[in-house]
């Protein structure tokens, strides 16, 4: 060893190891430090060898974790050593103290490559190692042609070229835009030739890399790789060496598979036919062995085998083998297997056809279930739940529900959600999906989400066979002693529709129903009472004939609850009261719910959410695809009646009423529903309640409004309790609606600087607008289209924090066809995307309109385009780097549109496309100015990377001089990008970024909603 | 509130448990690792002397080559605890005859377990007084040979002598030369500008006594204090001796002063325990004579050379003498090379500290020796951190000085035999913590 001469680094080394503790060997090292600083800056200079004992020294105080910041310079100079023991030296330190980024490196790249391109190989070696170390920028750019020649240089031992192969993978991995690999298809084919495997491994690591950047170019080597897949499993030709426990080259064999599934498919039937014949090989050969080491190397070819077979859809036969052989696995008692097994079962799912195959072990997997190893619980469970299917779903969801009881707490949500899907997918019948859902409840209320018992009402309603069986079964939950919460919301639910057809059987007259449900009211928390409270007006109405003491029990709870603190009981309360004095009236008001209209479960949408999440393998997604649903489908009901088709009524909000007016007779504002008008509804609603309550305002019978609102809009955000909404009056649903498409008029001005803001048949309002730097002038046009005056007209402006907005005065009246302008100044603070409201107001004859209009103050009207040449763009463009000022963002979901599309859609969003800018010429590159009175001028600079074979995907980079300038201009165009083409029922949710102040008018649009439903 | 401290245990520097005793079961046994692993094995060692790790306190104070550790689960009285602990070292001291370390208490444990056993109950600290224990412990301490001789037989008594008014002595002592030694030793804290302005300055001081006296003697002292001062010339009514007068602060006195007499006559009077005792410690904040002042100069030129130029003037009497005077002088941690030239004295770069070392062994008064160094560095390749500039620290013993200016006026010894006895005082100033920022 080189050491051995040198005595004063091994007395410092005893010395340190001496040390009692470590405030003494930090006086050791900084004494050494600073007879290492004299002698380095002694005058009379170094020899090599001191040189190299003390920088020996260095590395191990370094090595110790003490800061060296000194003698780099020392180092670096041992390189250029003539004798090994010093070049050795000098490169070590060098790789272990310097990095990527330090200015010493320069000093060393020319002497690193002297070294590659000279004779001795053992130097070489140390070069390439300090290369494929360091690996920086620089070292890439001179010294990557080098090693590729290296590589490829016949004359070189193998020692060296297998270096040389891996120092160029990590100069490729760290620059992959530095290291030139254009041609090199065939080198790389001709390298898989190798007949040494060390090279031939090193070379495959890097094959892999290229290949993920880009298989197209090395087709070539397809079939060279299963060459090499022969040679190692069919042939075992390698050298004894390389063979491991028995097992030829086992990461070969892994890195040639992985290589392989790079390729889309394999086409070339010879191939493909030596190739699986290499893959049944693999397959057939391994089984579980006691050796540990063993099984973790064969294991590891066998999975990369399996996902290869995965990856080339391989035939049926092939596929039952995986299947039998991952069987097997899970039936073994090691765990790590156990669980590699259930877990390469679950991608198995992917693949069809392999379903029927993988149930033959569900008996097996369900004892998994009950594995001490959490993790095989959890991987058994997903398999579980992805398996099912209508012939095994009974058999599993029992078995889950047996297991909830068991179960971990950390299981128990996920669990019950799983159980509930699955019992809602695949039910055989409905009365068994009640079954399963209430016992649900029963075993684990409190991890059962409010969706999976809105979705039971739900069936329930819209199936009237199940309607008293559901109810008896509701009664006698409600019969046990202690139950849960859910559990009783969803019988009080249950028995206050649907108690009366059960009045017949013992026990379950309407008086014994309310009592039983009554003893339940105590325990409950506030939002269950108003449920609870809607139940006793139900039973109240269907005890036919009245039953006076009934009626008083009812009333006296009533009356008590007229006076509570929370609103919402306070309010069903009293209104209640006031309409069980109605007498016949009644019946008509808390009429049964009407039918739900058929839509995706909010369920499976939240599992599938939960799926994308997890990155779990989408074999559930998949297969939903393939088997629609049959919830809800199995029953032969008719469904509701002319309902829409689900996709525009899937986001539709829940409007909630404005109610001031209910008590005056009046009904000023019967445009109630109309949720233009609605800021409320802008919180986004669990779709659950548009699920539940969507379709209210259409149903419902049109009643006595005084009584209307069981909705409370002081509540704002709608709570639970709401699902449980009598059958509502609906109240009028509006005579005026706007003509046209409100939010694609918005979107056009947004472009525009002049143009129609909203119309109806009453009245037209106009915009022209102009923009100078960051101030504005809009003037606003409302015309009168009619011949007789609109009055209480009222303009305000909803300005957000951002601007300054200053609306002239709007008169009160506008004459008949008269147009009337209202001037109004903007000034821009600073960059936000919020937008200005204007709440427009008007009384035409009775109808009172109130509409809610984005003024199109947006960002984009600050924005100046402005040309930016090559020198002026780079610079600026590398001045602003990273975040905040630069952000880089991967947009999905984009609509797709060709790319000169998109360069007209940034013009006219006034930022200025620069065409020849971006070499590449899918990515676009755009500049502009952004005015506001915080930024002043701000260079905005934009770059879009678009994907020609995917074009829904972009990656975007915005940069300019102000965080949030960039961040909200990255949105803004991300928003634009997204959401452009908005269709004329718009169903499409804006971005959820937009701001609370800014009323989705697209999607709440009441004309787009109404003519659907029409 | 007292300590209540749960278990107390004897670490050595590597963390081993030398000897424990738990006090109380609230505690786990393996708490001690926590406190190796979370105090002991990080940099936070000695920068914080109370840590809290999982819902206990640790309290831990080295004393030589040993951690003693305190660990509480209470909220207990820290100063208390650390009080306990320096009195415990100074009891093992007095048993062993010796240095309190590593291998005094290998050598005693079962000594060491029988005192822990007696000046601590349940947690709480009891009599720790050398001289009550050795009564009835009479476990020896193995001693160095040099160490004094043994003591004679020990009075049978012990309970009464505990319990009894004057429990800090025994009765009948008989010397055969009745002396009294009383020394006075102050230390000065100083931080200096590099102008020479002080920042802050204080010095505390104790005065320590040393008797053998026989029988049961009543002793009484004057100091040049003001409290004393003024009473004194009240009684005699006749004006103050001329001369300064101390203002002392925060005194405290041994128990065996008495305060009544002293909250009503002024006069610091007291039966002494036998052998050796703090009398009093106090504090001055004013008026320190500081023993020296240090003007120094470091002109950093350039990235690679450093220029000091400090002189050192004492400012005490010119027959006097300070002893072992070290000035720390701090260069750059990147230093390479120094050279220096002193006028008296010896200096050594020292890159485990990152200081040149100065060192003069006798310094007199009234002189003003030099040094003058130059520095120079090595490059580095980290970030061009400018230099802290950490101050000089000095280290100093001046004999017959007090920097208070504090004096002995007279030491009365009264004894009921009346035998003549033989007086002693000494003074001595010390350095404190002794900066000059420069």
């Amino acid at each position: 060893m080189a050491l051995s001469g040198m005595r004063g680094l091994s007395v410092f080394i005893s010395d340190i190891r001496n040390c009692p503790n470590k405030e003494q060997e930090r006086l050791r090292v900084d004494k050494e430090l600073g007879h290492i600083r004299t002698r380095f800056k002694n005058e009379k200079g170094l020899t090599p060898y001191e040189k190299k004992k003390y920088v020996w020294k260095m590395l191990y105080i370094y090595m110790l974790g003490y800061d060296v910041d000194f003698g780099h310079m020392e180092a670096v100079s041992l390189i250029s050593a003539p004798k090994y023991p010093e070049k050795q030296v000098g490169y070590i330190v060098t790789s272990s103290l310097l990095n990527e980024n330090h200015d010493f490196l320069r000093l060393a790249i020319n002497t690193v490559r002297n070294d590659i391109i000279g004779r001795n190989e053992t130097f070489q070696c140390l070069a390439l190692t300090l290369v494929g170390n360091i690996g920086g920028r620089e070292f890439a750019e001179s010294l990557a042609p080098d090693v590729q020649k290296l590589l490829l240089s016949s004359s070189c031992r193998p020692l060296v070229r297998k270096k040389a192969a891996l120092c160029l993978l990590r100069l490729f991995r760290k620059n992959p835009d530095v290291v030139n690999v254009d041609g090199w298809s065939d080198r790389m084919a001709q390298l898989l030739d190798e007949r040494d495997l060390g090279v031939l491994t090193s070379s495959m690591s890097l094959f892999v890399a290229l290949v993920s950047k880009d298989y197209d170019s090395y087709w070539s080597c397809l079939p060279k790789c299963v060459k090499v897949l022969e040679r190692l499993a069919r042939n075992q030709d390698i050298p004894q060496e390389y063979t491991y426990y028995g097992i030829p080259s086992p990461w070969l064999q892994v890195k040639t598979m992985r290589a392989l599934q790079y390729f889309p498919t394999v086409e070339d039937p010879n191939t493909r036919r030596s190739l699986f014949e290499v893959l049944q090989r693999v397959l057939m050969g391994t089984d579980v062995v006691k050796n540990v080491n063993k099984n973790n190397a064969s294991h590891a070819v066998l999975f990369e085998a399996l996902a290869l077979v995965m990856h080339l859809d391989a035939e049926k036969e092939m596929m039952s083998q995986c299947v039998a052989l991952l069987g097997k696995f899970i039936a073994v008692r090691e765990p790590n297997i156990r669980y590699l097994g259930l877990e390469n079962m679950t991608r198995m799912l992917m693949v069809t056809d392999v379903q029927d195959i993988i149930k033959r072990h569900q008996a097996q997997i369900i004892t998994s279930l009950k594995d001490p190893d959490i993790s095989i619980r959890r991987r058994a469970l997903d398999l579980l739940y992805g398996m099912c299917d209508v012939s095994n779903a009974k058999d599993i969801v029992e078995e889950l529900l047996q297991y909830l009881a068991t179960a971990d707490f950390a299981m128990r949500e996920e669990l019950s959600l799983k159980a509930a899907i699955l019992a809602e997918k695949f039910a055989p019948d409905l009365s068994w999906y009640v079954d399963v859902i209430l016992q649900l409840i029963d075993k684990a209320g409190d991890f059962v989400s409010d969706d999976i018992w809105f979705r039971v009402v739900q069936f329930v309603t819209n199936n009237e066979d199940l309607q008293p069986y559901a109810a008896l079964k509701a009664r006698e939950y409600l019969d046990k002693p202690a139950i849960h919460e859910t559990m009783v919301k969803v019988s009080a639910y249950l028995l206050g529709e649907y108690s009366h057809l059960l009045a017949r059987r013992p026990g379950c007259s309407p008086k014994e129903i309310f009592s039983m449900i009554h003893d339940k009211l105590p325990t409950v928390s506030t939002p269950t009472i108003p449920i609870l409270l809607s139940t006793y007006a139900k039973i109240l109405m269907h005890s036919q004939p009245p039953d006076p003491e009934l009626q008083n029990q009812i009333w006296a709870v009533f009356s008590k609850y007229e006076s509570c603190i929370d609103v919402e009981i306070q309010q069903r309360a009293a209104e209640y009261i006031a309409l069980s004095r109605k007498g016949a009236a009644l019946v008509d008001i808390l009429a049964e719910m009407p039918k739900f209209p058929e839509r995706k479960s909010s369920l499976i949408k939240k599992a599938e959410d939960t799926e994308a999440d997890t990155a779990e393998q989408s074999a559930i997604k998949l297969r939903a695809q393939q088997q629609t649903s049959n919830a809800l489908t199995v029953t032969d009901q008719p469904i509701g009646n002319g309902v829409p088709p689900e996709a525009q009524l899937g986001p539709v909000k829940m409007p909630s009423m404005s109610n001031e007016g209910h008590s005056t007779a009046d009904q000023v504002l019967t445009r109630s529903n109309g949720s233009a008008t609605n800021l409320q509804a802008s919180t986004p609603s669990p779709d659950l309640l548009g699920d539940l309550l969507s379709p209210l305002a259409i149903e419902g019978p049109p009643a006595p409004a005084s009584v209307e609102s069981e909705r409370n809009p002081v509540s704002g955000t709608p709570t639970a309790a709401d699902a449980l909404a009598l059958a509502p009056i609906g109240g009028q649903t509006n005579t005026i609606q706007p003509i046209g498409n409100i939010a694609e008029r918005f979107q056009a001005l947004c472009l525009k600087d002049s143009g129609v803001l909203y119309e109806d048949p009453y009245v037209q309002i106009g915009i022209k607008a102009e923009w100078r730097s960051h101030q504005g002038r809009l003037v606003i046009f409302l015309g009168n289209k009619n011949t007789a005056p609109l009055v209480s007209v009222q303009a305000l402006i909803l300005a957000p924090s951002h601007l300054k907005l200053e609306l002239s005065e709007v008169p009160q009246t506008i004459p008949p066809r008269a147009q009337v302008q209202c001037p109004l100044e903007v000034v821009n603070l600073r960059p936000s995307r919020d937008v200005a409201v204007l709440e427009f107001s008007y009384k035409f004859g009775t109808d009172m309109v109130n509409v809610k209009l984005r003024l199109p103050a947006v960002l984009n009207k600050f924005l100046q385009p402005i040309p930016v040449s090559a020198e002026e763009f780079f610079p600026q463009w590398r001045s602003l780097s990273g975040p905040p000022l630069k952000l880089q963002e991967v947009v999905r979901g984009v609509k797709p549109m060709l790319l000169m599309e998109m360069a007209n859609l940034l013009n006219s969003f006034r930022l200025m496309v620069c065409p020849g800018l971006d070499p590449n010429t899918n990515n676009l590159v755009a500049s502009t100015t952004y005015y506001s009175e915080s930024t002043r001028a701000m260079l905005c600079l934009v770059r879009i990377e678009t994907d020609p074979a995917d074009r829904t995907q972009l990656r975007m980079t915005v940069a300019s001089g102000d965080p949030a300038l960039t961040y909200e201009l990255k949105e803004f165009i991300k928003e634009q990008l997204i959401s452009i083409p908005l269709a004329s029922h718009a169903p499409q949710p804006l971005p959820q970024q937009a701001p609370p102040s800014n009323p989705p008018i697209a999607q709440s649009d009441p004309g787009a909603m109404l003519a659907a439903l029409l | 509130m007292p300590v209540s401290a749960s278990a107390i245990y004897f670490l050595n520097l590597r963390g081993d448990v030398l000897i424990n005793r738990l006090y109380r079961d609230d505690v786990g046994g393996n708490m001690v690792d926590a406190f190796r692993l979370h105090i002991m094995q990080t940099k936070e060692l000695g920068s914080c002397p109370v840590r809290q790790i999982g819902g206990c306190s640790f309290l831990y104070m080295r004393i030589s080559n040993v951690y003693i550790v305190i660990v509480v689960s209470t909220n207990a009285n820290v100063a208390s605890a650390f009080k306990f602990v320096v009195e415990a070292v100074a009891l093992f001291k007095s048993y062993f005859g010796g240095a309190f370390d590593e291998d005094a208490i290998r050598n005693n444990f079962v000594l060491i377990y029988e005192l822990l056993d007696e000046i601590m109950d349940f947690g709480y600290p009891q009599n720790l007084s050398p001289e009550m224990l050795k009564l009835y412990i009479t476990q020896q301490g193995v001693r160095s040979p040099f160490s004094s001789k043994p003591k004679e037989k020990i009075v049978p008594n012990a309970t009464l002598q505990v319990t009894g008014a004057v429990g800090w002595r025994r009765e009948g002592l008989v010397y055969k030369k009745n002396e009294v030694f009383l020394d006075i030793v102050e230390s000065v804290n100083l931080l200096m500008s590099s102008k020479g302005s002080v920042l802050s300055c204080d010095v505390t001081g104790k005065i320590l006594m040393k008797c053998f006296l026989s029988g049961m003697p009543d002793l009484k002292l004057g100091l040049n204090d003001k409290i004393g001062l003024e009473k004194e010339s009240q009684l005699k009514s006749r004006p103050a001796k001329s001369g300064k007068t101390i203002e002392l602060d925060d005194v405290t006195f041994h128990q065996c002063v008495n305060l009544t007499r002293f909250n009503t006559e002024k006069t610091v009077s007291f039966v002494p325990p036998d052998g050796e005792f703090e009398l009093m410690k106090y504090r001055i904040t004013e008026g320190v004579n500081l023993p020296f002042r240090v003007l120094p100069t470091i002109k950093e030129l350039g990235q690679a050379r450093v220029e000091v130029n400090v002189k050192v003037k004492s400012a005490f009497g010119a027959k006097m003498f300070a002893l072992g005077v070290v000035i720390k002088i701090p260069v750059p941690k990147q230093t390479a090379k120094t050279s220096f030239q002193v006028t008296s004295g010896r200096v050594k770069y020292n890159a485990a500290i990152n200081c040149l070392v100065w060192k003069i062994r006798k310094f007199p008064g009234q002189t003003e020796p030099t040094l003058s160094a130059e520095v120079e560095l090595i490059s580095t390749i980290s970030e061009k951190k400018s230099w802290t500039r950490p101050p000089i620290q000095m280290e100093f013993q001046v004999p017959m000085f007090t920097a208070s200016g504090l004096r002995v006026r007279f030491l009365k010894v009264w004894e009921k035999s009346g035998y003549n006895t033989v007086e002693w005082v000494r003074y001595i100033t010390k350095a404190g913590s002794y900066e000059i920022r420069c």
